[in-house]
């Protein structure tokens, strides 16, 4: 919600369905196909796959760019862990602004209140 | 460069090192529930568990409760508490209601798992962050001595989560400042709010590893290496990856 509400600041419109993978394009977000392909890179088993995807980040944002990114990979890999083991539902507001591309990319199967 | 990164290829930003260190340190302390033996070895459970073959076979399970067995375990912790960081670890998006139920019916208190879920959580956010920069994992604390607080807030109650939490209202003394005074927190910062040690200490990882919270909607300037929109796009993708709506 907040990549949208960003997009919505520079009046740009970022292609969301990059947030469920899709390689050939960059969402409108500069570096975003090589971004999503680090953040799967950094929680998926392929090692090679990784420093490939790091060097590469690496050269389009420099070493401060890396940094950052592996941190909110790693933070956010976190924050689901918590937001999973809590039960915690959407806020409201969130449920409401989200709602549309939710259902565009049929998000709702990961919700928490659906799990037995 | 100084601190827990003094030797790492790329330069760490001090103010993010400072966050590791100090929430290395507090891991090592006595936290509210567990003594700092207890918080080191659910940190090293947690380090353990991808190479758990029971939560690899039920991670490929179309119903990962159907797997039976036991955990390949570092045997410091009692099994329940090890069920619980190895699921947490290693298979979030499939936790369910009553699991937890279970979980908290085999004898842990709902402030054990609140401050176990933490600890994890922590240990996640730095590792990770490790892999993803190709650089060896941080090594663990020692434990420091002492006894845990035992501080369950007054007011904490049912609220939407499977684990009770403060609403802001209610928020006592020892509570005072774990939510913004400014604004409504998001679920995430009540999540934990049963121990509010625990809610400090993970959003100080917040804070440095992502964006203090008064930034976050902040878009008229840029706050890191990357822009709001690349962070986000990087949160969202985690979290579709792991299969988390939140």
């Amino acid at each position: 919600m907040l990549l949208r509400a960003s997009g919505r600041t520079y009046d740009k419109t970022y292609d969301l369905a990059a947030v469920t993978g899709t390689p050939e394009s960059d969402g409108g977000v500069p570096h975003g196909r090589l971004l999503v392909a680090f953040a799967e890179a950094v929680l998926g088993d392929d090692d090679a796959a990784l420093a490939r995807t790091r060097d590469a980040l690496t050269m389009a944002l420099g070493p401060p760019g890396l940094v950052d990114a592996a941190g909110v990979v790693g933070l956010f890999n976190a924050i689901d862990r918590v937001a999973d083991a809590t039960g915690i539902p959407l806020e409201p507001e969130k449920e409401a602004a989200s709602a549309d591309f939710r259902a565009a990319l049929d998000l709702d199967r990961f919700a928490v209140v659906d799990r037995s | 460069m100084t601190g827990p990164y003094a030797s790492a290829p790329y330069a760490i930003r001090d103010d993010l090192a400072a966050a590791h260190a100090r929430a290395w340190s507090r891991i090592a302390r006595p936290g509210t529930w567990w003594d700092g033996t207890a918080r080191v070895a659910i940190a090293a459970e947690a380090r353990n568990a991808p190479s758990c073959t029971l939560c690899r076979r039920r991670k490929e399970a179309l119903t990962p409760l159907s797997i039976e067995g036991t955990h390949d375990s570092l045997d410091r912790l009692p099994e329940i508490v090890v069920e619980v960081v190895h699921r947490v670890r290693t298979d979030p998006g499939r936790l369910g209601e009553r699991w937890y139920r279970d979980v908290i019916a085999s004898g842990l208190t709902e402030e054990q798992y609140v401050e176990i879920v933490s600890v994890a959580a922590h240990t996640v956010a730095i590792d990770t962050m490790a892999r993803g920069l190709g650089i060896d994992v941080l090594p663990l604390p020692d434990p420091k001595p002492g006894s845990p607080t035992h501080y369950r807030p007054e007011a904490a109650k049912p609220g939407g989560a499977w684990v009770p939490w403060v609403e802001p209202a209610d928020a006592g003394e020892v509570e005072a400042g774990i939510y913004p005074s400014d604004r409504l927190p998001a679920n995430i910062m009540k999540a934990m709010s049963l121990v509010p040690a625990e809610v400090r200490s993970f959003f100080d990882l917040v804070t440095h590893q992502y964006l203090p919270g008064e930034v976050m909607r902040d878009f008229s300037r840029e706050y890191r290496a990357i822009s709001h929109a690349q962070i986000e796009l990087l949160a969202a993708r985690v979290s579709a990856l792991n299969r988390c709506l939140y």
